[in-house]
């Protein structure tokens, strides 16, 4: 596989699409574009981008998420619009798709629909990868996975991201075709022969005594340890509901709950997003009965966890030579590191090469395995990762 | 023998009870322990979960003022930008269209209006980021009905924010303008047009500090100042305009009046010319009657009249004299003699010109010297014309320099392939107003001496001609009777 990026921040859309999509040409050289992946910060989510894009590549596939920052090789762009132009080989089969209002339809179901969409026409071909973008604002985005799973397979590679806003949580946006959608999910499959690597961290590390959830349904945790679940965050930050309600988009990105899972050796990651009646409306569910930890993350554990999942992405590719990464980077990851999100960065390209080129997005969610080491582990949907997908092709 | 078994057996049973009893004992011992080991354990835990409390609050707080200092050094980041950006400019509409999104974004804000006005005139907006027209235009029409209020800021040179407050109404004013936390900062340039700059977030989360508020009067003061200098530039810059046009009309005026000297002076020539032509036919005809007269062709003429007549004769020749040097002069300005301009040997005109006039200057006892530097010998020049230069500048000198005199021809090299002659006399001088005028035609400085000595008036306009006709130049250096140096230059060959 051969990817060609362009990436423009101009003030004018349609120049930035023009100006993004023909970088993306020129750097993937004369060879026949099959797909193309759409970055861009939240300015760009307009339909009239997606057509100029569309206008270039004339019949080329087109997908891809907003984001509170672009990841590439330039740094971090907190506006701007990126086209990654993507030439397959020939023995390598894909299939793109996509599935919009999934809160009519449930998150289950829309996992389903979309899992058979991205099978069609894939019978008898062996199944390697596949790459996803949601919503990252619908509830139920395990059920989502589940869905797919169910299709693909339990222990199937996907690795995906949830789109992200300015960390205003109001609209994220998924994009295909010529659409700009919200409430959607989008993605790829690929199969025959292809090679990946993947490497996922956190960095955060477990904090205090293990508590138990004793009484919780989906996302939502009304008791831990039979008392009031928000009380977890009262008790440890010293604050009244009412005064940490307005800090707790903040605090729960810095401080999720970690969620410990049998067999796994890494906690799972949890962000709290309100408080309901007491109790917390998490990103994601948290099982009634399980132990949860409240986790802490410090700038170096951080890009520790950086560094190890650049060296897994590396190491899982085997003796195959990475030709680029897809980088799927926590949005609490760009809150912790502050001004010093260049760092994390620098870390990855450090570890895969700089000659490697890179580019990816801050998500609201990941979609990943949790242990790495063995790629065909089951995939969780986890929040504050850095996830690392190097391909060879 | 069943008294025994009884025995043996409450024995027996003794035994167990005790054995049991012994290892309840134990156990309690051992469950006592154990809860105990429990009690402490959970008491390192809640120990262990309160010191992560307090690491979580501490941590907490780090992280709290880790982020105000990126927030700081990012808006610092931006003013620097910003300031840089706005200093480029020295345009007025182009200060405002340089204030970028991604200033106002590491500011932490996302909308940003600047309002200015003239007093008496309703307040003009400048700048919009995150506004639609309409809600632009529910804004314009806020300020127009509070313009007092906001008018009262920008006197009193004061900011008004969400932690400061304005006298509108923080509430009020977040609801129309659509904020959440806001800032205003007046725009007070010295001269023209005063003003606000606006600057809000919708977000929930910013909290405005007195920092933010800082930053915010520095953007506002630098804009006020990069204003100020475009006005400054733009009032200089008309001046500069006003200036140019005056001095273009001031120039065609005088292209003008140039032109109609031109055209004066080629009538002047033409008349000149034309008359000169006439004159000669005539005096050609008096100085050949008198020439006869004088020859007694016509008979004996008394010596009374030959007196007469020798006096019409020379009389005559100096008229001729005259209107010949007006001829040339005319010729040379209207363009009909050219200079044949061919390689010469300086040192022999100078040197056949001093002979020439060596025995005038014998009989006036005036010392002629001729000393032409070797290397200025090869000169580029048209020897009839240039040999008339010498005669004129030579023969005046003889006329001024009195009795014991001296006159020197010297020359010297100069840059650029040009040789300088200077003729110096001993002479009486020639007054400063006069050193000009005198290579004027009929010019003739009022003194003494010229009311003795004759002359046309035309010889040095002559000589002027010819040097310029050769691409030279003449001036002369003098002082009242101190003599006068006669210079100029002629190409080298």
């Amino acid at each position: 596989m051969h990817i060609g990026i362009g990436i423009s921040t101009s003030r004018d859309h349609i120049l930035a699409a023009k100006e993004a999509t023909e970088a993306a040409q020129v750097n993937l050289g004369k060879k026949k574009i099959d797909a193309a992946i759409i970055f861009s910060t939240i300015d760009f989510a307009h339909p009239i981008v997606l057509k100029t894009i569309s206008g270039i590549l004339r019949d080329v596939p087109v997908f891809g998420a907003s984001s509170l920052g672009i990841i590439s090789d330039q740094g971090i762009k907190k506006y701007g619009l990126a086209v990654v132009l993507l030439a397959i080989q020939e023995d390598t089969y894909f299939n793109i798709a996509c599935v919009k209002d999934i809160s009519k339809k449930g998150a289950l179901l829309s996992g389903k629909e979309l899992g058979e969409k991205l099978l069609y026409g894939c019978k008898g071909v062996r199944r390697n990868l596949s790459i996803i973008f949601s919503d990252g604002l619908i509830p139920n985005g395990p059920e989502l996975i589940f869905g797919l799973q169910e299709k693909l397979g339990r222990s199937f590679p996907l690795v995906g991201a949830c789109a992200s806003d300015n960390l205003t949580f109001e609209k994220t946006y998924l994009y295909f075709g010529g659409e700009v959608l919200t409430d959607a999910v989008c993605g790829i499959l690929f199969g025959g022969k292809w090679n990946f690597g993947l490497g996922i961290q956190h960095g955060w590390k477990p904090l205090g005594k293990p508590r138990r959830v004793t009484k919780a349904s989906g996302d939502v945790v009304d008791e831990i340890d039979n008392a009031p679940a928000a009380g977890i965050y009262e008790e440890y930050f010293a604050k009244s509901i009412p005064e940490f309600k307005k800090d707790l988009k903040r605090i729960a990105m810095l401080y999720p709950i970690g969620i410990k899972i049998p067999g796994e050796k890494e906690y799972l990651l949890r962000n709290a997003i309100s408080v309901k009646n007491g109790g917390l409306l998490f990103q994601g569910d948290v099982p009634e009965g399980s132990t949860i930890r409240l986790m802490i993350g410090t700038k170096d554990s951080c890009l520790e966890a950086a560094a190890l999942a650049a060296e897994e992405a590396k190491k899982n590719l085997g003796h195959h030579t990475m030709k680029f990464a897809l980088i799927f980077n926590s949005a609490s990851r760009l809150t912790l590191f502050g001004r010093h999100a260049y760092r994390e960065i620098e870390v990855i390209k450090e570890k895969l090469g700089r000659n490697i080129p890179v580019i990816g997005i801050y998500t609201y969610a990941e979609q990943a395995p949790l242990s790495a080491i063995n790629y065909l582990g089951k995939t969780y949907f986890q929040s504050h990762t850095v996830t690392i997908l190097g391909i060879a092709g | 023998m069943n008294t025994e078994i009884t025995i043996y057996s409450l024995l027996g049973c003794s035994i167990v009870i005790i054995a049991l009893a012994l290892l309840l004992l134990l156990k309690i011992k051992q469950a006592r322990t154990w809860l105990s080991r429990a009690q402490a354990l959970q008491k390192s835990l809640d120990e262990m979960d309160e010191q992560a409390k307090l690491i979580v609050r501490t941590d907490i707080e780090l992280n709290k003022t880790q982020e105000e200092l990126d927030k700081k050094i990012a808006g610092l980041y931006a003013l620097q930008r910003f300031s840089r950006a706005v200093s480029t400019t020295l345009e007025e509409n182009q200060i405002f269209s340089r204030i970028e999104t991604g200033f106002l974004e590491d500011l932490g804000f996302e909308k940003a209006l600047v309002f200015l006005w003239q007093e008496d005139k309703l307040p003009r907006n400048f700048l919009n980021i995150g506004y639609s027209e309409e809600g632009l235009k529910t804004v314009q029409s806020f300020i127009e009905s509070n313009k007092e209020l906001f008018a009262h800021l920008i006197r009193k040179e004061e900011t008004a924010s969400s932690i400061s407050g304005f006298a509108v109404g923080k509430d009020q004013l977040n609801r129309i303008l659509k904020v959440n936390s806001f800032i205003i900062s007046p725009l007070s340039p010295r001269e023209g047009n005063k003003g606000f700059l606006f600057v809000g977030t919708e977000n929930t989360d910013i909290v405005i500090t007195e920092g933010d508020e800082e930053l915010i009067v520095i953007l506002a003061n630098q804009l006020g100042q990069a204003l100020e200098n475009a006005r400054l530039f733009e009032k200089t810059w008309k001046a500069q305009q006003e200036l140019e046009k005056k001095v273009d009309e001031r120039t065609r005026e005088l292209k003008n009046v140039l032109e109609e000297v031109k055209r004066i002076s080629k009538r002047k020539t033409d008349f000149i010319s034309s008359v000169s032509h006439e004159l000669r036919t005539p005096l050609t005809s008096i100085k050949g009657y008198a020439a006869i007269l004088l020859a007694g062709k016509l008979g004996n003429i008394p010596q009374e009249v030959r007196e007469r007549l020798e006096k019409v004769n020379r009389h005559s020749d100096e008229l001729v004299h005259m209107v010949n040097d007006l001829l040339d002069i005319s010729r040379i300005e209207a363009g009909r003699v050219t200079m044949k301009q061919e390689p010469q040997d300086l040192q022999d005109i100078a040197e056949k010109v001093v002979d020439l006039l060596s025995l005038q200057a014998k009989e006036e006892n005036v010392e002629l010297k001729c000393a032409i530097a070797p290397d200025t010998r090869n000169i580029l020049a048209d020897h009839n014309q240039i040999e008339r230069v010498f005669i004129n500048l030579i023969g005046n000198a003889l006329k001024f320099t009195p009795r014991g005199g001296k006159i020197t021809i010297q020359s010297c090299r100069l840059e650029q392939n040009q040789v300088q002659v200077d003729i110096t006399d001993t002479g009486c001088g020639i007054p400063p107003e006069a050193q000009e005028a005198i290579f004027e035609e009929f010019y003739r400085v009022d003194n003494a001496i010229n009311q003795e000595v004759k002359g046309t008036g035309l010889g040095l306009a002559l000589v002027k001609h010819i040097i310029e006709a050769h691409g030279g130049k003449i001036w002369v250096r003098s002082k009242i009777g101190a003599g006068s140096t006669f210079s100029f230059t002629l190409p080298l060959a």
